[in-house]
């Protein structure tokens, strides 16, 4: 919503309100201020009037002018296509610097001299009310020939741009910011004159009547005009390309103007679309009854001419600026207007963002305003009286004390300042008793329905800033709930991840459907999808954090960088649309800097490295062959993770075809569900204080064999001295044919004594008779 | 016998020394010779022979002692400097990893309002009406329902479009007094320079008996919390609107680039909005079946918090994965 400084002054006085103070106090009643500009225009432009006009005898396009500007008479040279003889214009004079940094000096143009310019608007910096020169006249006041134009307060302005929130529809007129503002400066409201019908006219019901059905929930209001020589001042065109609205006919302007000044809703209908052709009387007859949809709708002779609040044909508009026109007052309730087009949604016109959050509910305020422009700038005849039809309203009516007041808000506001507050906002309280006030809401504040909203008043009037700040006092109430630890452990993995040279990343939860698809994940079931995606490229729920970090990878190596280390922990959905968290990593890349140390050529990561990296994030894991049913994973190196013998996720080698796709060097992808990792307190064993002992059992092992059952073998016939064996070489070799050679190291620790070389070779005997009998192993 | 003192001074390496070592102490060395010499002096002189020959036995032996100390001090100092490093050469960049601005940003305002005794509460992405608008005094129709264009689902679930639900379902399952906050991911459909389909949000909700919760409460905590994420900042509060609170504000600082003087990011006004906040509305509590009961709540915007703290211009790189950006917050 745009407003100008002098637009307001037509409704309350705030002359003496500079551009800052007045966006200060717009932005503490809560209109917030999005822009202010500020008209200046140049010292010695002043007004001047056209007195000779001719052709110059050299150029076509130009024209020399005689200019009066009061104390001088001046020849100006001219090329705007639309001066001429008895124009009101602003003239540059000499010395005169333009916005653009021009100064105006006595010149001769094809040989004619010129002493001065006379100006366009958007040679002044002025918003472009039209091309050419600007022409004055009496709607910017009493045009005085050489007063400098920056003395004049329509043209030396302040525009403001404010963001109303949706409950504000009151405040979408230059009346309504006005109406507020007189509550923020304890200032009265400067009321539009009653339009006073003149006996001689005709009385509209005469030509116009109205039949309708009964309870419409609508407030309609009828006048009728019979237009003649309508001419739009230029005040008023200034205005309309101030706020950057250009309406297609003058009547058009006049009806949108009165709209946006006073926030009534005005349509003009033409007499003879209503006209009943055989009516003796050349009555025009308007009907008006719910449509099938439930809109309140107007017909003339049956067809649908518009519908209240919504829209309008364009078959019952005015076809040129002459003739009798009826002019139409609308209110619809926003609630009521705003559930219907919810339900049915029809096509709605321009005027239906007002309706829909609420219109100026007084009617004649508009037709009011509307006729006194028709009166001062045409010479229209305006019929006497209306023809109208009134919804039901019952006022809203709020009981709220003082004290309830301050108790919402923690400060102590008095009640001659409530009182005061309430009376300039229009409120009316005159049932209010003792510290209770009784309050009955204006209709124009629909918005206002509880006591709540009376609070909002008096706080947004007060001004916040006038409140004091006050420590809540809190009763005792353990605060460490259930996500608070989830945030806890969120926070460990996380700086874990990053500790081990991973770089976190967050990414859309949307996902390509096609391209999951295409990878061979299981997606939202086609009845649970998203209905209305943004793009095609994000137009599912993600099952898996892989294809966001394989993305960003290429990404990255796309912009040089030679190893990729990122990780994500986030929401992922399954194919019945179920959350869960899940943590996934991916590795792409050198697995160290190219430096000093590698001579500029950093070996790529491996399986191994991989693991290691993971691990040390998640803990302890064991891995086990395994193939997804995705097809991002090399499946001869691709692993089910085990942590504490429960599987918690996956572990894979790109596949080099989708590493190829995806311009990616070698690449490893874990995904974990996080649900599964632990986040439990510690509990410390008993711990060996004597020396361990190593031993080394190389096995000749048939290359079929994997490590993970030699290794719940080991487990399961290990006595407790053994705490801990790895594989530490595997060795192929063709002497060793269907075979390879695997060593693995034992750590021998006693909690009772140091071991001696007979104990720890019966426990190596124990295991190699276990290896042999179940799995056929000997030694090598 | 002179000429042996000499000869342990000036020997140039260990090797040397032991050299010398061995044609003094040796078996076959000369002080094994000078005590065969003294069978051949005579009675009266011995004690004396043998008296001058310990003294230069035991003054050879710590003469020794003493060379080898310095020789072999010496020699492990030279092979040290064979291999001298030029260690200007391993000057390095670290390879740790960073957690995101964005993330980050979201644990610090969570650790503030955890140690001022809010409980972090959680819910899911996908939501209903109900929890989403409904109970949020967005009935259908609501023309500030215009305000957050929503992501459907075919089963006329949705995205979230707030944490605001995460309020209500946790009004639903417990009692108050209620301090939470609830952190997290939501949706709208908006996607251009400054806007993104998914962003995060931190939101608070504070309940307490009727008549104790105040909006200068609301102002006390909004105040020190900014203060606590921006430093010395000014804070004001403009009356705004949003259907879930009543009265309604939204919190502005002053610029943190400009200091309040106006530039680009500020769009001149020397203010940047960074919060919204209120005192929860009647029907919200209607909705959840509390009755004499007062509150506030308040939301933000992580993203918003983060780009301004960091100074991060684009938005949408918050969602890149780019390491240019995320190194910088190792």
């Amino acid at each position: 919503m745009i407003i100008t400084k002098s637009w307001l002054n037509e409704f309350i006085n705030i002359e003496d309100k500079s551009a800052d103070e007045l966006a200060k106090t717009l932005n503490s009643i809560g209109l917030e201020v999005d822009r202010v500009v500020q008209y200046k225009i140049p010292a010695k432009i002043v007004f001047g009037s056209v007195l000779e006009c001719e052709k110059h005898p050299d150029a076509d396009k130009l024209n020399i002018c005689k200019v009066d500007v009061g104390t001088a008479v001046y020849q100006i040279v001219c090329g705007a296509s639309n001066v001429r003889k008895g124009l009101h214009v602003a003239v540059a004079t000499l010395g005169a610097v333009m916005p653009n940094g021009l100064e105006i000096k006595p010149v001769q143009l094809r040989g004619v001299d010129s002493e001065g310019m006379i100006c366009s608007a958007s040679e002044l910096g002025l918003a472009d009310a039209s091309s050419g020169i600007l022409e004055f006249d009496s709607s910017i006041g009493k045009i005085k020939l050489g007063q400098e134009l920056c003395e004049n307060r329509y043209l030396q302005d302040t525009l403001i741009e404010i963001e109303l929130t949706a409950n504000r529809g009151d405040c979408l007129s230059i009346y309504g910011v006005a109406r507020d503002l007189c509550a923020a400066y304890n200032r009265p409201l400067l009321k539009i004159a009653d339009g006073e019908d003149d006996e001689r006219r005709m009385g509209i019901g005469r030509i116009l009547q109205l039949t309708h059905a009964d309870d419409l929930d609508v407030n309609l209001r009828y006048k009728a005009i019979e237009i003649k020589e309508l001419k739009l001042p230029f005040l008023i065109s200034l205005r309309l390309s101030q706020i950057e609205e250009k309406q297609s006919s003058e009547l058009d302007a006049f009806l949108f103007y009165t709209t946006y000044t006073t926030g009534v809703i005005l349509r003009a209908y033409d007499y003879n679309f209503f006209k009943i052709s055989d009516d003796a009387e050349k009555k025009a007859k308007i009907s008006l009854s719910l449509d099938n949809l439930g809109f309140a709708t107007i017909y003339a002779k049956e067809k649908v001419v518009s519908i209240v609040g919504v829209n309008q044909q364009d078959c019952s508009k005015m076809p040129e600026n002459e003739g009798i026109a009826i002019i139409e007052a609308s209110y619809i309730a926003p609630h009521i207007i705003s559930k219907q087009m919810a339900e049915n949604k029809i096509e709605s016109g321009p005027l239906f963002y007002r309706t829909s959050r609420g219109s100026e509910p007084t009617l004649n305020i508009g037709l009011n305003y509307c006729i006194g422009l028709f009166d001062k700038n045409s010479s229209s005849e305006i019929y006497g009286g209306s023809v109208e039809l009134c919804d039901e309203y019952e006022s809203v009516l709020i009981t709220i004390s003082v004290d309830e007041i301050n108790s919402i808000i923690g400060a102590k506001i008095d009640k001659t300042t409530i009182t005061k507050i309430l009376q300039n906002l229009g409120f009316d309280i005159s049932k209010s008793q003792g510290t209770n006030f009784v309050i009955l809401v204006p209709r124009y504040r629909h918005d206002i329905v509880n006591k709540q909203d009376i609070v909002e008043e008096i706080v947004r009037l007060v001004g916040i800033d006038n409140i004091p700040s006050k420590p809540f006092v809190l009763k005792e109430k353990n605060p460490l709930s259930s996500g608070y630890f989830e945030f806890k452990k969120l926070r460990k993995y996380r700086h874990s991840a990053a500790n081990q040279g991973f770089f976190e990343t967050v990414h859309f939860v949307f996902n390509e459907k096609a391209k999951l698809q295409e990878y061979g994940f299981a997606c939202i079931d086609e009845s649970l999808e998203l209905l209305n995606p943004i793009v095609n490229t994000l137009d599912t729920m993600r099952p898996t954090l892989m294809l966001g970090l394989l993305n960003a990878a290429s990404l990255n190596v796309k912009s040089g960088y030679k190893d990729v280390r990122l990780f994500e922990i986030d929401s992922v959905f399954s194919s019945a649309r179920h959350e869960s968290i899940k943590m996934a990593f991916i590795y792409s890349g050198d697995a160290y800097k190219d430096g000093i140390l590698n001579g500029g050529r950093s070996s790529k990561m491996d399986f191994g490295a991989f693991v290691q990296l993971v691990s040390n994030v998640v803990g302890d894991v064991d891995l086990v062959a395994y193939v997804p049913e995705h097809t991002l994973a090399n499946p001869y190196q691709c692993a089910k993770i085990m942590l504490n013998n429960q599987e918690i996720g996956e572990l894979f080698k790109l596949h080099p075809i989708v590493q190829d796709a995806m311009d990616l060097d070698e690449t490893f992808i874990c995904e974990i569900d996080f649900s599964k990792l632990s986040f439990n307190l510690v509990e410390a064993k008993a711990y060996s204080k004597y020396q361990a002992s190593f031993r080394d059992l190389s096995l000749v092992v048939p290359n079929n064999l994997t490590y993970d059952e030699i290794q719940r073998v080991i487990k399961e016939s290990k006595s407790e001295q053994i705490v801990r064996f790895y594989p530490v070489d595997k060795y192929i070799d063709q002497s060793l044919g269907e075979n390879s050679s695997l060593t693995l190291r034992f750590v021998l620790q006693s909690l009772e004594k140091t071991l001696e070389e007979d104990d720890i070779t019966s426990n190596m005997n124990a295991i190699l008779t276990a290896l042999n009998e179940r799995l056929g192993l000997i030694l090598r | 016998m002179k000429e042996w003192y000499e000869k342990i001074q000036t020997a140039i390496s260990v090797e040397d020394l032991e050299n010398i070592r061995i044609a003094i102490f040796g078996k076959k060395g000369l002080l094994a010779k000078q005590f065969e010499e003294m069978k051949a002096v005579p009675n009266e002189e011995k004690a004396n022979f043998a008296k001058e020959l310990n003294t230069h036995k035991n003054e050879l032996t710590s003469l020794f002692n003493e060379q080898k100390t310095v020789l072999q001090t010496k020699e492990l100092y030279e092979a040290m400097k064979a291999q001298a490093l030029d260690v200007s050469l391993y000057s390095t960049t670290s390879r740790k990893g960073a957690l995101h601005p964005v993330m980050e940003t979201m644990d610090r305002i969570v650790e503030y309002f955890s140690s001022m005794s809010f409980s972090v509460e959680t819910g899911p992405m996908v939501e209903d009406d109900f929890h989403n608008f409904e109970a949020l005094n967005l009935p259908k129709y609501h023309p500030a329902r215009d305000m957050q264009d929503t992501f459907y689902f075919k089963d006329e679930m949705l995205l979230r479009t707030h944490t605001s639900p995460v309020q209500i379902r946790t009004m639903l399952h417990t009692k108050p007094p209620i301090r939470m906050i609830a952190p997290g991911a939501v949706f709208r459909r908006d996607y251009d320079l400054t806007h993104t389909p998914m962003f995060h949000q931190v939101e608070g909700l504070l309940v307490d008996e009727e008549g104790k919760v105040s909006f200068a409460n609301l102002k006390y905590i909004l105040e020190d919390f900014l203060k606590y994420m921006f430093g010395d900042v000014e804070v004001r509060f403009r009356p705004s609107f949003f259907p879930f609170t009543e009265p309604s504000a939204e919190v502005d600082i002053s610029c943190i680039f400009c200091k309040g003087h106006g530039c680009r990011v500020c769009s001149h006004t020397g203010w940047l909005e960074v919060l919204g906040c209120g005192i929860v509305d009647p029907n919200v509590f209607k909705a959840v079946g509390y009755e004499h009961v007062s509150g506030y709540a308040f939301g933000l915007g992580v993203e918003r918090f983060a780009m301004l703290i960091h100074h991060i211009g684009d938005l949408r790189s918050l969602f890149e994965g780019d390491v240019r950006l995320l190194e910088q917050f190792q």
